[in-house]
């Protein structure tokens, strides 16, 4: 399942090691994730749901879904897809018996359902007494996935505070910009991510960027991450900090842990938050089948690790990311049986389109996918037409051959962070959903946390990089960084932005954008007053 | 008659239940939305292994109520008796010793356990991290259940229940209460109860009526899922720390709240790193596990300990909080002593809101 050869990336595998799974040898290669080498070796069934025990493979591959969780070296829970292989690893599938691909509790999944759905153990049994009691405890039996360590963790894990200016979570476009013209006014920064990595989504686009001369357009994706990693590794005054995962913001304090081992408080003046955005998904039966992937986690499996999802495989969704796909899937030698939109047009540029129509990928419009069709695995798809209500056409199913389906249906921003720094946020369907009010310098509605990228709204990497610029200049001139200068080039960049979003591509998300600015000095409320302010009914 | 119950906490629910189960007119102002409050955030462990004989009997009579009650709504509260288990170290246990024979003197089951045999009972108990302790009745509920099946019965009954809903003033005539403000509006009762945990000292100035409880935050978080291992709800009185398993297996923990200026229910990282060092000290086994979500909730807490329930110098005007860290296991029982005390006029001494004005009947803990 390894691919070897690949007109654009080489893939330098690292030194050959061995991992165990269940207890068989598997064979893996330094700089893998535990995932993509389990994948490689033809395993797919990853997990057992939680109620249900229904199998399930990876489908993010960015460590979002939960999907992937396992045991290794014996703490449960572990997403997979976020952890690199060592050589002696032991992995093994929880929460089914005797193991993951074949699981007997999985008969809940057929009989259990039917008479016990979902939220009913609150509701079933529930009289008399001495069954619910009976209930209670069984419901216990089956409760938990994974298994409690055997015995407790004997690496030490240590602890280090960091006071900073500024602090840039993610090292995609947007963070990278963001901490590149921060430390050039001399403010210090901190910037994290979670991989191992800098770049972001970029690392996975082979192809060359659309987007204006200005602005890097023609270059891949993957050399735009290059050049800006380089430019970050030559400012002395960011301190980066690779696979640290944020998990929280305290009142100006950043909580993060490093490799597992460490945990991070950073104490900054300005936080930019340039989280990214991740995969949705969508309502189809059998929506869960190992084979069923999001768009990014099939990108992240072959083009980061240069291993093949399938054979043969169905995209749903012919947006930008749907047709990209497509490409880069038969670049690598893998045939793509049709693309799906349920639109009556298609959704990506017309570049892309054509592209793919000259490859001759069928692409079927008011069409969506009905269900996956396989056992333990996807064996094939149901597509079905749509009406111009948007309902099934009796009698127009079909069936479409595969190995594996990838949702490509959009994306949606990362906001938990700020969402739980309490910054005030609006759903904006332009936007890609559920995004924070802002200045127009990326500044929240609490101050000093700044948002840049996909996080903001989902757009692409030339206005991740303008709104990152953007943010890490507003945010080191409040702090008293850069001068006039500083303000001049912000300015600048903020009407770039402008005159890029003007573009014809721009309307819908100017439109989106009007939404979500605010004056700073006209609403500039915070976390605890804003509590006030839904309790009022005001929002 | 018409009776407001400000607040939709547990302690609001069941005291609206029980008025409208004889036949009040009852409506729940609520300013936010159920579970917003300490009954939505709590770590549901529920015992009669309490210090004041009181409180026992309040725990009794509240657990004896879950177990009736369940059958009636249509929700499982999943309710798991498998014990409920306090340790100290040495300088700590004095006072466990002695809580210990005011419950067995009330016919409370508890034993004295010691810190081997805990690990018997709880795999990968550190008996190193504690001196010693007790056993005894008790275990963990899922909170919100409980608020949901009360929410359903009081509906039932025809209980109005108005979210999104701030009490912001009274109306007082002559020393007696008349009604209440809501959105502008001014609702005409003949009672209000006060049952806004947390908030209860706000609303009482409101009334103008003094109410000296402290407000207490507290934190605490989830591990991810694990199968059962711990069945006890365990609580280390000296260092606060308590951890216990939910029925979804995920790994409940916190530690016991401090006074704070105002209910904030934010969280912090300073939090996480002392749970995780406590937890890790008392179950190793927790060490390299992930946190899922970590949050925050804040109740009330009176002077002595004990609940303050009854009515005020404003006529009208009925205290029904001060539950402490103990109201998932008090407030059924609270609810129908509020219940005696609007329609029967009865008054519960050990309780009463007054006994703060009388310094000399203040009960030493
Ligand atoms: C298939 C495809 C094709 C595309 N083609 C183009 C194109 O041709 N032209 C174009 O301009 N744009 C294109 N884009 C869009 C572009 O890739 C994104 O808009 C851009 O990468 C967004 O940048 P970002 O910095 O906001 O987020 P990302 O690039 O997503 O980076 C976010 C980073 O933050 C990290 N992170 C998230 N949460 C945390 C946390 N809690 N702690 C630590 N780290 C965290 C993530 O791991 C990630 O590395 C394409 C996207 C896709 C999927
Ligand atoms: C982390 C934590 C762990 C705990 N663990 C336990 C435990 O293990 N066992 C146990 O027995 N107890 C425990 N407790 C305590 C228990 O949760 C509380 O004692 C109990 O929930 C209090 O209930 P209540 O109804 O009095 O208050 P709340 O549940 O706080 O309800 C008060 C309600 O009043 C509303 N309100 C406030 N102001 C207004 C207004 N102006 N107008 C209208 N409505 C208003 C609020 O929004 C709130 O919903 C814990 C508490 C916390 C925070
Ligand atoms: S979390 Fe690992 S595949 Fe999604």
């Amino acid at each position: 399942m390894r691919l070897t050869e690949h007109p654009i990336v080489k893939f330098k595998r690292g030194k050959e090691i061995t991992i165990y799974f269940n207890g068989e040898p598997v064979k893996a290669y330094e700089g893998e994730t535990v995932a993509s080498a389990l994948y490689a070796a033809g395993i797919t069934t990853f997990s057992r749901s939680f109620r249900f025990h229904r199998p399930r493979g990876f489908f993010c591959a960015i460590g979002k879904c939960s999907s992937c969780m396992m045991e290794v070296d014996g703490i449960p829970n572990i997403r997979i897809c976020k952890v690199y292989v060592r050589d002696g690893m032991k992995i093994k599938t929880q929460n089914s018996f005797p193991n993951a691909d074949s699981d007997f509790l999985s008969i809940l999944d057929s009989i259990v359902d039917r008479f016990y759905p979902h939220g009913s153990h609150y509701r079933k049994f529930n009289k008399p007494k001495v069954l619910r009691d009976f209930v209670t405890k069984q419901v216990r039996r089956f409760a938990g996935t994974g298994n409690p360590p055997k015995k407790a963790f004997e690496e030490k894990g240590s602890f280090e505070e960091i006071e900073t200016d500024i602090a840039v979570v993610g090292g995609g476009p947007g963070g990278m910009s963001a901490a590149i013209y921060a430390a050039r006014t001399g403010a210090r920064v901190v910037l994290m991510d979670e991989n191992p990595f800098l770049g972001g989504q970029l690392v996975k686009q082979t192809h060359r960027f659309f987007g204006s001369g200005k602005h890097r357009a023609g270059t891949r994706g993957i050399r735009i991450a290059e050049i800006l990693s380089n430019e970050v590794g030559e400012l002395k005054n960011i301190d980066v900090r690779f696979e640290t995962k944020v998990f929280g913001l305290y009142n100006g304090v950043v909580g993060a842990v490093e490799k597992d081992k460490k945990l991070l408080k950073i104490k900054a003046k300005k936080i930019v938050i340039a989280t990214g955005a991740y995969e949705r998904t969508l309502l189809f039966e059998n929506n869960d089948l190992p084979g069923v992937y999001g768009a990014g986690g099939v990108q992240t499996l072959m083009n980061v690790f240069g291993i093949k999802p399938g054979d043969k495989g169905l995209i749903v969704g012919s947006g930008n990311v749907g047709l990209i796909l497509t490409y880069q899937l038969m670049q690598a030698g893998i045939d793509v049986a049709a693309i799906v939109e349920a639109m009556p047009r298609i959704g990506g540029y017309f570049v892309h389109a054509a592209k793919v129509r000259r490859l001759g990928v069928p692409i079927y419009t008011s069409h969506t996918i009905k269900r996956a069709i396989g056992d333990k695995k996807v064996e094939g798809a149901e597509i079905v037409k749509l009406d111009e209500n948007w309902c099934e056409v009796k009698g127009s199913e079909k069936r479409i051959d595969c190995d594996f389906i990838c949702v490509a249906i959009g994306l949606s921003p990362t906001h938990e962070l700020l969402y739980q720094a309490g910054c005030e946020m609006k759903f904006v369907p332009e936007l890609g959903g559920l995004v924070p009010m802002r200045t127009e310098y990326g500044e929240t509605t609490v101050e000093g946390i700044y948002v840049a990228g996909d996080v903001a709204g989902i757009e692409e990497a030339t206005s991740a990089m303008m709104e990152g610029r953007i943010a890490g200049l507003d945010a080191a001139i409040k702090l008293g960084y850069g001068g006039e200068e500083a303000i001049r080039l912000r300015d600048e960049v903020v009407r770039d932005l402008k005159e890029f979003r003007e573009g014809p591509f721009g309307e819908r998300i100017l439109s989106g954008i009007k939404k979500v600015t605010f004056e700073k000095e006209a609403i500039s409320v915070s976390a605890p007053e804003r509590e006030e302010a839904i309790s009022e009914g005001i929002e | 008659m018409k009776v407001a119950v400000i607040g939709s906490g547990i302690t609001g629910l069941s005291t609206a239940h029980n008025l409208a189960k004889q036949g009040v007119e009852v409506v729940i102002f609520e300013k936010k939305t159920y579970l917003y409050g300490a009954s939505g955030r709590n770590s549901g462990g529920i015992t009669t292994m309490m210090d004041r004989k009181e409180l026992i009997e309040l725990a009794k009579r509240s657990i004896k109520i879950y177990d009736d009650i369940q059958g009636e709504f249509s929700f499982n509260f999943l309710f798991r008796k498998d014990g409920y288990l306090k340790v100290a170290d040495g300088f700590d246990m004095g006072r466990l010793e002695k809580e210990c024979r005011l419950q067995r003197s009330m016919g409370v089951k508890v034993r004295e356990i010691d810190p081997f045999e805990i690990r018997e009972i709880v795999p990968g108990f550190n008996p190193e991290s504690v001196d010693g302790g007790f056993i005894g009745e008790g275990g963990v509920i899922f909170p919100w259940p409980v608020i949901w099946g009360y929410v359903e019965g009081c509906r039932k009954l025809g209980v109005e229940i108005m979210r999104n809903s701030e009490v912001k003033g009274f109306e007082v005539e002559n020393g007696e209460l008349k009604g209440v403000k809501v959105k502008d509006e001014t609702i005409k009762v003949d009672f209000v109860i006060n049952a806004s945990g947390a908030w209860s000292v706000l609303i009482s100035k409101l009334a103008g009526v003094e109410l000296r409880n402290r407000i207490i935050k507290e934190e605490i978080c989830v591990i991810e899922s694990l199968k059962p291992f711990i069945d006890p709800y365990i609580l280390n009185i000296s260092t606060g720390v308590y951890i216990s398993q939910s029925a979804r297996g995920e790994v409940v923990g916190g530690v016991v709240g401090r006074e704070a200026t105002e209910p904030d229910t934010s969280s912090t990282l300073d939090f996480l790193i002392g749970y995780a060092k406590g937890a890790a000290e008392m179950i190793p086994l927790l060490k390299g596990l992930s946190v899922l979500r970590q949050w925050a909730g804040v109740y009330d807490a009176s002077p002595d300990g004990l609940p303050v329930v009854g009515e005020t110098e404003l006529k009208g005007f009925v205290q029904a909080n001060g539950l402490g860290r103990r109201g998932m296991s008090l407030a059924p029982a609270i609810g129908e002593i509020v219940a005696k005390i609007v329609l029967k006029g009865k008054e519960y001494d050990e309780f009463s809101p007054s006994r703060f004005q009388f310094p000399e009947r203040t009960t030493e803990n």
